[in-house]
């Protein structure tokens, strides 16, 4: 049997829909354990990364940053919290918000960094101060940047909140870690499943909010550029 | 009024970009800051603003010192104007020229209609309107950057390298663009520029920039290219001044005589009986063209000259509103050596031969040394920020800079 | 802290690094292997480029147990099942390096290269791929730090990498287990990090030390490891 075929049969089963821990109930489940940390890390990840991009202090640490991201082993984060603390709300949440600051806070600060010199210093020059700057004209015109930042950090904290199921979250993880432990593959599957079509759905989302929140200047000047 | 007291601009690395400048741009006038690379022009311009602060000295605008302003208000009066022309990518082109009046409080629908009178001033079709920049061509984001500039109706207007990012045509279009706006709205305007062309062409006072922060010379384009201060500036200004320098002179002073011109129906013996060298044929009040007198000859006495072939005119010039330098350059190209001056109708106005174009640049010469002399005469207290000052700072004529 | 347990454990210590490395490096490899001709055949013919974006758009956005799991059926429980999955991930980051790379080459340089009598071969393998260098092993050190710290994951389909000091540092409660792997992960890519700037400073002997970070350039690809 094919992957598909064992996602498809579990996933059609309807004993699997009812009961606790069904599959709506973790599909919910693994929305709030992603949107809330990607919330929270939003809040404090655009601001700095768009006032970082601004003064351009504080540049030399954010470049080196996403080196240093990648190489951290998530799993490996987690099972020590847990190890510590126990499973607690903090031991989840925490390490989920702090690990979606980077992609969300780096991105911003390109956005804003890498607009047009000219375009700031005509800003300035013609009396915008500081905040009108950042509000009028940069942050407008990093908005694809951030957008792309926000997505990133989305997609990551679906795929951890994935892989934190081992060390006792609920959410579509749960499927998988315990098809795993108990040689189930139907589960496994099913969960896997449920999980790449929640990231596509969290692509599809963004494409859209794309298309409403981005000014309508920049997205055709993008076009004329992408199909040269 | 803008006026640089003692003004200089030193970096923490020691580099001093301005050095002790003293300068006064006056009211409703277009001072150019030329110079090579480096030599602190920018700088000048955007200590006006207060982009850059001056590390000792001070900078007046009418009186008042900038420094006692807020920098955000101080620039919402002053317009501004920049190489790369810095519109905003994210805006339409007429919600870029309402910027500043939106900033200053006007609603958006007045700004808006502001922007189009402003986008139909600077010489751009209203329906660009609602264009993005990028949808522009290169000369068009220049005016839209200029509108901008202009849309809350500054005093004053900064303009740093505006037209060097666009080819020659489009470049000479736009200075004539500016020299027209100003003729009607009489802005304080600083621009720099690297070329001195541009500066000669579009400024009232020119500032000649040394390679460090000082001025070589400050005066009018006129007496620049007459009078420079030393070497350095006539190697700047460039080796055929003294012909780019006759663009300043009027011919209303052009004596123009009629001595070679006959109509068509002339006859050949007539014209020969003239004993003039070359003849100028008109036909219905216009030049046709010069008959060399020794190709008469070949025809019989009777011919009208209308039907002898003839060599074309040559380059014409109008007579009165056109410079002496053009009356030289028509003579150059004619055949025969001398310049045919035509009306606003393209009528024969008259001939000048190049000693009559000699006389008449010997004449303006000593009319403007008159002039010179009764300015230097006049206001006496502080020449070194007045046009015509050799300036302080080691410019001695003849002196190596 | 129990810094004893470290050198009674060595060899177990040893062999975990050695396959995470493995599991790091290979994928980015045969991802390079496969983005080489991919990337030359989209930097060539502009429009195959937009729809294979969007398609490795998608498929980074692929958690990696899932992506992990999902291969089981066909390639079991065994380190196949990682590699290829990782292979694919790092793909995703080496290609539109490799394309950008080719496309960053100035156009006066190719124009140059052709004028002189450069055929279509020799002028990507002596000119466009050398200039194109340090935007490809940027990608390169993308794929294998993240394949690195990826891998650890691995070991919950039981296929041995230094997540197993993870699992068995919970499972017996043991914290210094766990920091080990954590410092060797991050230590091993570091390391590989190091190593490729030094290839690429070997290779590219042209170009300035610092590196030098184009403005406005793509949203940086992130992945972390999960």
């Amino acid at each position: 049997m094919s992957f598909f075929s064992w996602a498809w049969d579990w996933v059609t089963t309807s004993a699997n829909w009812t009961g606790s821990g069904s599959i709506p109930h973790q599909i919910l489940a693994h929305l709030g354990y992603t949107i809330v940390p990607l919330v929270i890390a939003a809040v404090i990840a655009v601001p700095a990364g768009v006032a970082i991009g601004h003064s351009g202090r504080g540049a030399v640490a954010v470049v080196n940053l996403a080196n240093a991201w990648r190489s951290i082993p998530t799993l490996g984060l987690l099972i020590l919290l847990v190890v510590y603390l126990g499973f607690l709300f903090v031991t989840w949440l925490v390490p989920l918000v702090v690990l979606a600051i980077p992609p969300i806070l780096i991105n911003a600060y390109e956005g804003v960094a890498g607009v047009d010199p000219g375009v700031k210093d005509a800003a300035r020059g013609m009396g915008m101060t500081s905040w009108q700057q950042v509000t009028r004209v940069e942050v407008p015109i990093a908005l694809p940047l951030i957008l792309v930042g926000l997505r990133t950090g989305a997609i990551f904290v679906v795929a951890t909140a994935t892989i934190a199921a081992y060390i006792g979250l609920g959410g579509l993880g749960r499927f998988i870690i315990d098809g795993l432990a108990s040689n189930e593959y139907g589960p496994v599957a099913g969960g896997a499943l449920l999980v790449v079509v929640l990231a596509v759905l969290v692509l599809a989302f963004f494409a859209v909010l794309n298309r409403l929140v981005v000014p309508a200047g920049l997205r055709s000047q993008a076009k004329a550029s992408r199909t040269e | 009024m803008i006026t640089f007291e003692a003004v200089t601009k030193r970096y923490p690395d020691g580099t001093v970009a301005v050095d002790a400048l003293d300068l006064e741009v006056p009211a409703g006038k277009t001072v150019v800051l030329v110079g090579p690379s480096g030599c602190g022009k920018t700088t000048t311009l955007r200590m006006v603003n207060r982009l850059v602060e001056p590390t000792e000295g001070r900078i007046l605008l009418d009186g008042q010192d900038i420094r006692e302003q807020n920098p955000a208000r101080l620039r919402r009066g002053i317009g501004y104007v920049i190489q790369q022309t810095g519109l905003f990518p994210h805006r339409t082109v007429e919600d870029n020229i309402a910027t500043v009046p939106v900033l200053t409080g006007w609603p958006r629908a007045k700004a808006r209609a502001r922007a189009r009178e402003l986008i139909s001033l600077v010489g751009l079709d209203e329906g660009l309107a609602k264009r993005y920049p990028h949808q522009l061509s290169g000369g068009q984001q220049q005016r839209v950057g200029v509108a901008r500039a202009l849309a809350a109706d500054p005093p004053v207007l900064l303009m740093d390298e505006p037209f060097s990012a666009v080819d020659p045509v489009v470049r000479a279009s736009l200075q004539d663009e500016l020299i027209a706006l100003q003729s009607e709205l009489h802005k304080t305007v600083v621009l720099v520029t690297h070329d001195i062309e541009e500066a000669i062409k579009v400024g009232d006072l020119v500032a000649l920039y040394r390679p460090h922060g000082t001025i070589a010379q400050f005066d009018t384009p006129e007496r620049l290219l007459a009078d420079p201060v030393d070497d350095y500036v006539a190697g700047f200004v460039g080796f055929d001044r003294g012909i780019r320098r006759l663009s300043f002179f009027g011919s209303t002073g052009l004596s123009l005589g009629t001595g070679p011109v006959l109509g068509a129906d002339a006859t050949v013996a007539k014209a020969q009986d003239t004993g003039e060298p070359w003849i100028l044929v008109v036909e219905d009040g216009e030049p046709r063209g010069w008959i060399p007198a020794a190709s008469l000859g070949g025809h019989p006495g009777d011919t009208p000259l209308g039907r002898v072939p003839a060599e074309g005119v040559g380059h014409t010039f109008k007579a009165g509103p056109d410079s002496l330098r053009a009356a030289l350059d028509a003579a150059v190209l004619s055949p025969a050596g001398q310049a045919v001056g035509v009306d606003d109708d393209g009528r024969l106005a008259g001939v000048a031969t190049f000693d009559q174009i000699r006389a008449a640049i010997q004449a303006a010469d000593a009319a403007g040394a008159r002039d010179a002399a009764e300015a230097a005469g006049a206001g006496q207290s502080d020449n070194s920020k007045k046009p015509g000052a050799r300036a302080a700072q080691g410019a001695q004529p003849g002196a190596a800079p | 802290m129990m810094w004893s347990w470290i050198p009674d454990n060595w060899s177990l210590i040893w062999h975990l690094t050695w396959e995470n490395f493995k599991l790091g490096v290979l994928p980015a490899l045969y991802g390079l292997i496969i983005a080489l001709p991919l990337g030359i055949v989209a930097a060539r013919w502009r429009w195959f480029y937009p729809p294979v974006l969007t398609l490795v758009a998608v498929i980074y956005a692929i958690p990696s147990l899932a992506l992990f799991v999902a291969l089981i059926p066909a390639f079991g429980l065994t380190d196949t099942t990682v590699i290829i999955a990782l292979t694919v991930f790092s793909l995703c980051v080496i290609l539109p390096n490799v394309v950008e790379g080719l496309r960053s080459v100035p156009a006066p340089v190719t124009q140059a290269a052709t004028a002189m009598g450069y055929g279509g071969l020799r002028r990507l393998v002596t000119v466009e791929l050398p200039l194109a260098l340090p935007v490809i092993i940027g990608g390169l050190r993308v794929g294998v730090v993240s394949s690195i710290s990826l891998a650890s994951l691995g070991q919950l389909i039981g296929v041995s990498s230094l997540g197993y000091l993870f699992i068995d540092g919970l499972q017996r409660d043991f914290p210094t287990e766990i920091y080990v792997g954590l410092v060797l992960t991050i230590a091993l890519a570091l390391v590989c990090d190091l190593t490729l700037v030094g290839i690429r400073r070997i290779l590219t002997p042209w170009q300035p030390r610092r590196e030098k970070r184009s403005r406005g350039a793509a949203a940086v690809p992130m992945r972390g490891a999960a």
